[in-house]
């Protein structure tokens, strides 16, 4: 691959203490907010990191940069995850973290591009993400731009028939600037996936619909930097890295519990998630 | 009041601008959801194909990918049917396009019963309403071909959503090439000082053939057309009823949130008259011919004179 890759391991390190301070803001945030999402903030934490710390072109000091990779949160309520990239990137304070859900808040409960710094596109409505990403992508094309779009998608919000109406079209239009990345952390709000409404083999879905499928450890730092490098160089069709990811990773209690999609931890939980993630040794479980 | 026929629908009138303009300004895109030669935005799509986007038969999608390009600054024109563009495709269009106020415009093709012969699941009846509800949007119906092309400068020009609302088939000329259409416009097609009758889009031509009828019995209606739905020209009809002191307002939509419950709500308020409206009442119409549908659901010249002739009544006159 290229020159970065000789410095791979070294971007792994400084990824995953990136990771940690980002899940640290999550639960900060959630905890102040006493409200929100922290499961699927948590599993999507490494993916975004990686987006931001390494992999995006984009420049904070200048939010609308034309040339800029654009991201875009399709499963919204995970937001934690973003604004605490966006802020540690310096797109606003990070004290504002606090701020989250409140009253006239910059951070509102969802992605919101008229108040946030650095979100391009509002979401939060399920399966609507996809779709933007493809108009998204169109206008790179038709502005002969070579950025990216970024789309992270829930394995959940896949239910939704829209996705695959974006699917067919981002194919129709051989859209290679489009990258969707699948946080397939296998919960849903009411339950597991596949016993809520089974969606596998969604590699194999994508790939009846003409995409380029790459599936991998949505934990494992380095799997995430060489699938989304790899992404980048496919010509011809747009990529769906499928990551699969553990709901609340991070946090020993949050892991793979339902109740945690929406929950806000109280004092001790709160004690506790922080010490853990502080004292975890980065290593792949 | 002799109206000619006109030549073609206002849906292919809205498309012919649209594809005169694509020369004009270079930068707006068309979406399409495979009713291209419905629409008549084929006549774009064979002229400029790299800013002619046709999504298949998948409205939500394509109005989300519509609001992506927006958010760009791009200006997009969304095309489709009444009914699927207003209902199957509103959530995209209130949180993506609405919300953040993008350049989106929405070329809205059978609207009312004028798709008669396709039956209630291509009649858009409750259109208005959903739209004038989304915070943001602006609406616009013009009455015939002439209009329809006025109005899609109107539309590309005027920063923000604009929803038109356009007919299936060819009615009858009314407005002359001279003629010119705005935001917040209306016009006084006929003067009358006995009751002010307000209508938009088909039923235009309905209240004027209603006026000549009831010329013949002495009785002098106002009779304006209310194509800048949302908003509306206020200045004008608080004249015109201040003048009349009646106002009747019909509409090929449900009489539920369409602009008859606008109007009484700004009378209520501003000026209140002796009113009434017309529209279809808590129902859904039908297949089969036009002028049918319109005179058993309410809406038709006829209903209009009956309906007039009750107010003046009212008014003890």
């Amino acid at each position: 691959m290229n020159n970065k890759f000789q410095n791979l391991e070294e971007r792994v390190q400084y990824l995953k203490e990136k990771a940690k301070e980002v899940r640290i803001n999550i639960i900060d945030m959630i905890f102040a907010a006493q409200s929100g999402h922290p499961g699927g903030a948590l599993s999507a934490a490494d993916i975004v990191t990686a987006l931001y710390f390494d992999i995006l072109k984009i420049d904070p000091k200048n939010p609308h940069w034309p040339e800029r990779d654009r991201f875009i949160l399709s499963k919204g309520h995970a937001c934690p995850v973003w604004y605490s990239c966006l802020a540690m990137r310096g797109y606003f304070p990070v004290k504002e973290l606090k701020t989250l859900r409140k009253f006239e808040s910059i951070l509102q409960g969802h992605p919101d591009m008229l108040k946030t710094p650095g979100v391009d596109i509002t979401t939060g409505s399920l399966g609507q993400g996809l779709s933007l990403g493809v108009g998204m992508a169109l206008e790179g094309k038709l502005v002969k731009k070579n950025y990216h779009i970024y789309v992270i998608l829930g394995d959940g919000e896949i239910n939704e028939g829209q996705i695959w109406e974006a699917a067919a079209s981002a194919s129709k239009y051989e859209l290679d600037n489009l990258i969707a990345i699948i946080d397939k952390n296998k919960l849903q709000m009411d339950g597991f996936t596949n016993k809520v409404m089974p969606m596998d083999p969604i590699d194999k879905k994508f790939m009846a619909f003409n995409w380029y499928v790459v599936t991998i450890n949505g934990h494992n730092m380095k799997e995430i930097l060489i699938a989304l490098e790899k992404a980048k160089k496919i010509k011809g069709k747009p990529v769906c890295i499928i990551a699969n990811t553990v709901k609340g990773k991070g946090v020993s209690f949050m892991e793979n519990i339902r109740e945690w999609h929406g929950k806000a931890p109280n004092q001790q939980e709160y004690k506790k998630a922080i010490k853990e993630i502080e004292e975890s040794n980065n290593e792949v479980k | 009041m002799k109206l000619s026929k006109a030549d073609m629908a206002t849906r292919q009138a809205f498309s012919e601008r649209m594809l005169e303009y694509g020369a004009i300004d270079k930068d707006f895109v068309v979406f399409e959801a495979d009713i291209g030669y419905s629409t008549y935005s084929y006549l774009f799509g064979e002229a400029y194909p790299d800013r002619y986007f046709n999504m298949g038969i998948a409205e939500s999608n394509t109005m989300a990918a519509a609001a992506g390009m927006a958010a760009d600054g791009r200006t997009v024109v969304v095309c489709s049917y009444g009914v699927f563009i207003t209902m199957r495709a509103v959530e995209a269009m209130r949180t993506f396009i609405c919300y953040p106020n993008l350049n989106a415009k929405f070329l809205s093709s059978h609207g009312g019963v004028t798709p008669a012969i396709d039956g209630v699941t291509h009649q858009a009846t409750e259109d208005i309403g959903i739209m004038t509800l989304l915070p943001n949007m602006k609406v616009l119906v013009p009455a015939d071909t002439e209009a329809a092309k006025k109005m899609f400068d109107v539309a590309i020009e005027t920063p923000g959503p604009i929803f038109v609302r356009l007919m299936r088939d060819p009615l009858f000329n009314i407005y002359s090439k001279e003629e010119n259409f705005e935001l917040e416009g209306s016009k006084t097609i006929r003067e009358g000082k006995d009751v002010t009758v307000v209508t938009y889009g088909d039923i235009v031509f309905q209240a004027l053939e209603a006026a000549d009828e009831l010329e013949k019995e002495n009785v002098s209606i106002e009779v304006i057309d209310m194509y800048s739905i949302k908003p509306f020209d206020k200045k004008s009809l608080l004249n015109s009823i201040s003048k009349t002191e009646a106002l009747l307002v019909v509409e090929d939509h449900q009489k539920r949130n369409g602009l008859g419950y606008e109007l009484s709500n700004f009378c209520l308020k501003n000026k209140p008259v002796i009113f009434d409206n017309l529209g279809l009442d808590d129902t859904f119409a039908e297949s089969g011919n036009y002028y049918k549908i319109i005179d058993k659901y309410g809406i038709s010249k006829k209903q209009i004179f009956n309906k007039v002739k009750e107010l003046i009544h009212k008014k003890g006159g």
